[in-house]
């Protein structure tokens, strides 16, 4: 139950400070990545008739609002904790490393979610035809985001500075989108690059978005990789999340 | 003829600390113990070799206010940082009501406040909320949090600024909601390091107060200060670090002893009234008055050596030692 309390705590801690910074946040989550929505549509020019790659771009927004929301906005909120001394606050009370982290991924999620649901209303204002299943399509979020946090995690915790960490946090939550075959196809790539841009967690995640908006199923393959990352990533944000220093 | 004789005599808590024989209950720990804080044999050594803590032995009674002086860089804080479970000590032992803090971290953090020496606030969040939020982290049900924030908003007259942002107050303003965290949920040991660092003095003297009504509540407090004079009124015993040793532990009498000559006389030469103040410390109060008739002095003061004095002479012979020790 205390865990409970101090997880909701963190929690309300993010809310209170992000309702007062709504602008940067829509930034980041709504208007940037609509943007880059309607960039595809522009560079894709008589392609962008085929409904599978407007499909493909809205998923490829989806995923850049969440690497930039959860991987650059709370990786740089975790840097700004720790760089700035809050961390200490937390350190010094009677609550879990884990407790804490727990409680800025369920805000990320949170976050997260609000984010997608928007995506997908101005999806549809502007015309995208999709069948998405809302529960695996949930699934995928969540997953997508707790790799992506677990990214944010490592990088804050293991920066040497607030000024390396805070660029290594753009520069992924950028780099992972435009790297990875997210707003094109994996054959354009290529080869060399192309492998190892299919291992990044945001390629598997835009798979996913990609299938589930059109109405499809088969994304165990996707959701197996996107949960191992998760796991690999947030173990060792968690380990290297120290209250006690040697 | 401008003559002073000052005499000047700290009275600290000594007296009521006396009364304090049996603490609050606590759920942490059986509390049988009449010490909240035990250090032993504490070293920390970093990896790239330096000695911060060179084998410290203190103790803290239940009820009692213990200041930690030192010159910077001397191990204070590194020293209070283990006591709060931030750094893991080298060697030795720590524990606070008799639970060992570096087995059972979490434990210990239960009977603790702590202001920390730089620690940073949510700088978006209002006073109110801030208290409220780190009061239930403190396991205080809504209720209870609500009712603790406003008595430490009261306490560190910080009620104008209730519903201000704190990214908008001033810097000794945020230090007094740091102090208001540790207060928070009364904890029986308070850890301090430098808590009054910035504060304007009616800000250090409401801080002051807090303080000592904590302490009269039962609280035990331990804290690192460069004021003298903070130490001198708070403490009911003082440690001085200095290059990571504790050189001195005890009363402000017993630290006053340590320095033999205990009367400081001030005074200007008579034949040259624009001099320079001098100073001499003199064994009794009747060698400086001898000194004042021998010298025919007419503008003096004498007065008892103060902690800074102490501190000065103090810190000095381990400098002095230790460069004799690299000499030879």
């Amino acid at each position: 139950m205390t865990r409970m309390t101090d997880i909701a705590c963190v929690f309300r801690i993010q809310l209170a400070s992000m309702r007062r910074e709504l602008g940067p946040f829509l930034l980041a989550a709504l208007i940037f990545p609509s943007g880059m929505y309607l960039f595809a549509n522009a560079v894709a020019g008589a392609e962008v008739r085929l409904e599978q790659n407007r499909l493909r771009f809205l998923a490829g927004s989806i995923i850049f609002s969440l690497s930039l929301t959860s991987l650059s906005w709370l990786g740089y909120l975790l840097l700004e904790n720790r760089f700035t001394g809050r961390l200490k606050l937390f350190a010094t009370l009677p609550i879990a490393p884990s407790s804490y982290l727990l409680g800025v991924l369920v805000f990320a999620i949170a976050q997260a979610m609000l984010g997608t649901v928007t995506l997908l209303l101005v999806g549809r204002a502007l015309g995208v035809h999709m069948q998405p299943n809302f529960v695996l399509l949930a699934l995928v979020i969540a997953l997508t985001i707790l790799c992506l946090c677990g990214l944010g995690a490592i990088v804050a915790a293991s920066a040497r500075s607030f000024s390396q960490g805070s660029l290594l946090t753009d520069t992924l939550g950028a780099g992972l989108v435009l790297l990875a075959p997210v707003y094109y196809a994996p054959e354009m790539l290529p080869r060399a690059a192309r492998v190892f841009a299919q291992l990044l967690p945001t390629n598997f995640a835009a798979r996913a978005v990609l299938t589930t908006l059109a109405g499809g199923h088969e994304i165990g393959s996707d959701l197996l990789a996107l949960l191992l990352t998760a796991v690999i990533t947030l173990g060792f944000g968690f380990k290297l999340m120290k209250w006690r220093e040697d | 003829m401008a003559t002073a004789l000052t005499m000047t005599s700290e009275v600290s808590l000594g007296a009521r600390r006396e009364q304090i024989k049996t603490a609050r209950p606590h759920e942490v720990g059986e509390d049988t113990t009449s010490l909240a804080v035990k250090v032993s044999g504490l070293i920390k050594r970093y990896a790239d070799g330096t000695e911060a803590n060179r084998n410290i032995d203190l103790e803290v009674r239940r009820g009692e206010v213990v200041s930690i002086l030192g010159p910077n860089g001397a191990g204070k804080t590194t020293f209070l940082r283990q006591v709060t479970t931030e750094l893991r000590p080298t060697a030795g032992s720590i524990s606070i009501f008799d639970v060992d803090a570096i087995k059972e971290p979490g434990r210990a953090k239960h009977s603790m406040g702590v202001t920390p020496q730089e620690a940073g606030v949510f700088e978006r969040l209002t006073v109110r909320e801030h208290l409220e939020f780190f009061a239930r982290f403190k396991r205080l049900p809504k209720k209870a949090a609500r009712e603790a924030a406003h008595k430490v908003i009261a306490d560190l007259n910080l009620e104008a600024e209730t519903d201000r942002r704190v990214g908008a107050l001033s810097g000794g303003q945020r230090r007094r909601i740091l102090i208001g965290l540790a207060l928070l949920g009364r904890p029986p040991l308070l850890v301090l390091d430098e808590p009054t660092t910035g504060l304007d003095p009616s800000s250090r003297r409401a801080v002051w107060r807090v303080i000592r009504r904590a302490v009269s509540d039962g609280a035990s407090v331990i804290l690192s200060t460069h004021y003298m004079e903070e130490a001198e009124r708070l403490s009911d015993r003082i440690g001085i670090i200095a290059q990571g040793r504790l050189i001195a532990f005890g009363t402000l009498e017993e630290l006053l002893g340590r320095v033999g000559r205990s009367y400081r006389l001030s005074y200007r030469d008579p034949f040259d009234p624009l001099s320079e103040p001098c100073v001499r410390y003199c064994v009794s109060f009747a060698e400086a008055q001898a000194h004042v008739l021998r010298e025919m002095l007419s503008e003096y003061s004498i007065a008892r050596a103060s902690l800074e004095d102490v501190y000065f002479t103090l810190t000095g012979e381990v400098f002095e030692k230790d460069e004799k020790e690299e000499a030879a």
